[in-house]
């Protein structure tokens, strides 16, 4: 039941005839208070019912973290009486969905569309909460409320901004390839075709027994290895959880994973994504040639930093349960030193042995600005911590190094760009 | 949505520790509350232990004679009737009396105490009798009269109202002071009438001093001593405020109070139930480090500071100088020193101290060091 501000106007009515009525007054109020509760009654039993209204949506089901989402809301009247109110469309607050609520007219039988538009401001799924209609009787002064399921779920997918670097890196992959314009040979290991020499190219690289068969000096042209394999390892641990900036190091680490899925989607190699901390959170298997990145997006797009400490044991056993073959596995955790040397650096003999292993971490800058702080005593404490950290950090790093893996430490501007020229570096040296 | 038990269910769950905070209040008040005698206040209450109450008073007479306390003149009436012969009327605050009930009560004709009277009164109870000054209220006056009430009580803190009988009525007066007396014992029909000018000797706090105790017993010498303290006169048959409304006013805060009530229904009627989100924790990646470094400023870690300062310096220079990482200190010292130009003696003290450490003796030691190797950081740049 509800009651709008006409019944308020009602009220005051009442008392204004109260007022003014003198030695009846008792009278007049009784007979004041039961018109209007009379009033009240017949117009909550004259509205319609908000209980036998049909619902259905449609429209998006996923969106960019940054753009909107455009839904619509089509509500259905059965019954015979004209709807009159308001209808909310409820949403998480980080959704942003826009009108909150809109005036409703429905005449009885028919059916209207609403429209919605979600603006989201966090990643993840955004589950529509419900749909409340109000229903106000014919006289405007009363009516019912019900709150009616209408599930709908947006996925907010990570943004991608490393996307802008895409076409650069594409470049100095395809100069790998020797596609490229400026017909620098192709390095490589991967025979790929013979060519006719042209001044420039390389001495060694010409084929003397095809050269014998030939009028001209003929060349062999190498290419990359190509049908590899990818493992991005994402730690979503507590380390993950950490704001870098004003995002948490878990989103910077899928904007590079993304940036990196996508540059090894082009190359021809096979991306698989696996999401750890203590135990599996998503995971996503490659099918076959192409892109992934659509189902990797939709992966990480509701994972969010577990308050654990994750189980680099166990994540090394499920990458080596993925099988024996080769592949690159890029893990992406923080270079803590307290969290990597107790559980990863034990276990990484046997995974290098077996994979070819790089660790990727966004750095801190305001840790490093930190360590620059001088000045008051206070600030001298802060650089120390700081230094203190950094030194961790590279302690870390070289012990990584020296066991065999390579590591990218860049800042979250920077990690996404790093990450990828790490990939065509190794690939650029057939380390793949 | 949630079902009516876990609805009722929540609700206990939040209001189940500010209701257990109301019980315990209220039992910690009517505890305390109890054993508590609550004693009237006033100006010579009989019951009141203020400083200025009667308390020690009537307590001192109930334990050889009757003290009746009465509120009103015609309570006062009563129990003199009921009294008998020996008994004597106390009068105080008479202005709360009206002039009538003074009048029947002068008529009585009985033994009375007046403190300090209104000039009304006094004309009633002893005509010619009449008020001649006043002196400092602090003063000890000398009975120096034959009144054997005053006599055998001595000096006494009587000093206020000093009083005067007409020329040719016979009188006893007492406590002389400059303008008058202050105390002063006139015949009145079959009895006695005494006025006494201030009840201050009376009071819990004066009582011990001086006579003042004796006086007061002595004026008040009777088998039943009846203690008039009139309560003010409360006008009878006079219409309260909602009495002179009009009766359409009064009635109207009926359909008001309605129409509140539908105001905060159609204001706090919600469109729906609130939409809870589950949010992520977020901290800064940063907060271990910043965490130590109030770590090592609390603790006055000075030589751990200068450590990581030291460290994070060699791990600077030490790829610009071509070092490895498990290079001896001695080797450190001698390239650092060979490329900076400078003393190596100077530089090892610097990087590698003697124990107690000379820069981590004091904040102003730490920021020396701390300017020393930056200034080395920027000449290897």
């Amino acid at each position: 039941m509800v009651v709008t501000g006409r019944s308020v106007v009602l009220a005051l009515l009442a008392v204004g005839a109260v007022l003014v009525s003198g030695q009846i007054s008792p009278q007049v109020t009784a007979a004041a208070l039961a018109v209007v509760a009379a009033l009240l009654v017949l117009d909550v039993l004259l509205a319609a019912s908000p209980r036998a209204m049909r619902l259905t949506r449609e429209g998006d089901t996923s969106v960019r973290l940054g753009e909107s989402a455009a839904l619509s809301l089509v509500l259905h009247n059965p019954t015979r009486r004209t709807l009159r109110g308001r209808v909310r469309d409820a949403w998480p607050p980080s959704a942003h969905v826009e009108p909150r609520s809109a005036p409703a007219h429905v005449a009885g039988g028919e059916r209207r569309r609403f429209g919605v538009t979600l603006a989201p401001t966090r990643r993840g799924d955004a589950r529509a909460a419900g749909v409340t209609v109000r229903t106000i009787g014919p006289l405007g002064l009363a009516g019912r409320q019900r709150t009616l399921s209408a599930p709908w779920t947006v996925r907010v997918l990570p943004p991608f901004h490393s996307r802008r670097h895409l076409p650069g890196k594409l470049s100095r992959l395809r100069e790998l390839e020797g596609q490229h314009t400026a017909m620098v040979r192709g390095q490589g290991s991967e025979f790929d075709s013979l060519r006719d020499y042209v001044r420039g190219d390389d001495v060694r690289s010409i084929d003397w027994r095809a050269t014998a068969r030939n009028d001209g000096v003929v060349v062999r042209t190498w290419r990359p290895e190509r049908d590899r394999r990818i493992l991005i390892v994402l730690d979503t641990g507590r380390t993950s959880a950490g704001r870098v900036g004003d995002t948490p190091r878990l989103d910077h680490s899928m904007d590079a994973s993304l940036l990196l899925a996508a540059l090894a989607g082009r190359a021809g190699d096979r991306v698989d994504f696996l999401a750890y901390d203590r135990r599996v959170r998503a995971q996503v298997r490659s099918g076959g040639k192409g892109s992934q990145i659509q189902q990797l997006v939709s992966a990480m797009a509701p994972l969010e930093a577990a308050l654990v400490e994750s189980d680099p044991a166990g994540m090394a056993g499920t990458v080596m349960a993925q099988g024996r073959s080769r592949k690159l596995v890029v893990l992406m955790t923080d270079l803590n030193a307290a969290a990597l040397e107790e559980s990863l650096l034990p276990r990484l003999p046997a995974l290098t042995s077996q994979h070819l292993l790089l660790v990727a971490s966004v750095r801190d800058p305001a840790v490093d600005a930190m360590a620059e702080e001088r000045g008051t005593p206070e600030a001298l404490y802060r650089a120390a911590s700081a230094e203190r950290t950094l030194a961790e950090r590279r302690r870390v790093t070289s012990e990584l190094r020296r066991m065999g893996a390579e590591v990218v430490d860049a800042g979250p501007e920077h990690i996404a760009p790093a990450l990828a020229d790490a990939y065509i570096n190794l690939k650029a040296q057939g380390r793949l | 949505m949630s079902t009516p038990e876990t609805g009722w269910r929540r609700v206990w769950r939040a209001g189940r520790i500010p209701g257990a905070v109301l019980i315990v209040l209220v039992v910690v008040a009517v505890l305390a509350s109890l054993g508590d005698d609550q004693f009237p206040q006033g100006h010579m209450e009989p019951g009141s232990v203020d400083p200025e109450g009667g308390r020690a008073l009537v307590e001192t007479m109930r334990e050889d004679r009757d003290v009746h306390v009465v509120r009103s003149a015609g309570d006062a009436e009563e129990a003199l009737g009921e009294a008998g012969g020996d008994a004597v009327l106390t009068v105080f605050l008479d202005h709360r009396m009206e002039p009538g009930e003074v009048r029947t009560l002068a008529d009585l004709e009985v033994d009375t105490v007046l403190v300090q009277p209104t000039l009304q009164t006094l004309g009633e109870f002893a005509p010619g009798v009449d008020m001649s000054g006043r002196t400092e209220s602090d003063e000890t006056l000398d009975a120096a009269c034959d009144l054997p009430a005053a006599e055998a009580a001595g000096p006494a803190d009587v000093a206020g109202e000093v009083y005067d009988a007409a020329p040719g009525q016979a009188s006893t007066e007492c406590y002389a002071a400059a303008a008058g007396s202050a105390v002063i014992q006139v015949e009145h029909g079959a009895a006695t009438t005494t006025v006494v000018g201030t009840d201050h000797f009376m009071t819990n706090t004066e009582l011990p001093d001086e006579g003042n105790a004796a006086l007061a017993m002595n004026l008040m010498a009777a088998e039943d001593v009846v203690w008039l303290r009139p309560e003010p006169h409360v006008p009878e048959d006079s219409a309260t405020l909602a009495e002179l409304l009009p009766q359409g006013l009064r009635w109207a805060a009926v359909p008001l109070a309605a129409a509140l009530v539908l105001l905060a229904l159609w204001r706090g009627r919600r469109l729906g139930a609130l939409v809870p989100e589950s949010l992520p924790v977020v901290v800064r990646a940063s907060e271990t480090t910043e965490g130590r470094a109030g770590l090592y400023r609390s603790r006055r870690a000075r030589d751990r500071a200068a450590a990581a300062l030291r460290t994070g310096f060699l791990d600077r220079v030490s790829g610009k100088l071509g070092l490895r990482p498990d290079d001896p200190p001695e080797t450190v010292v001698s390239a650092l020193a060979a490329r900076l130009g400078e003393d190596p003696a100077h530089v090892g003290a610097l990087l590698y101290p003697d124990h107690p450490d000379p820069y981590a003796g004091g904040d102003e030691a730490l920021n020396r060091l701390a300017e020393e190797l930056d200034e080395r950081s920027r000449r290897l740049r």
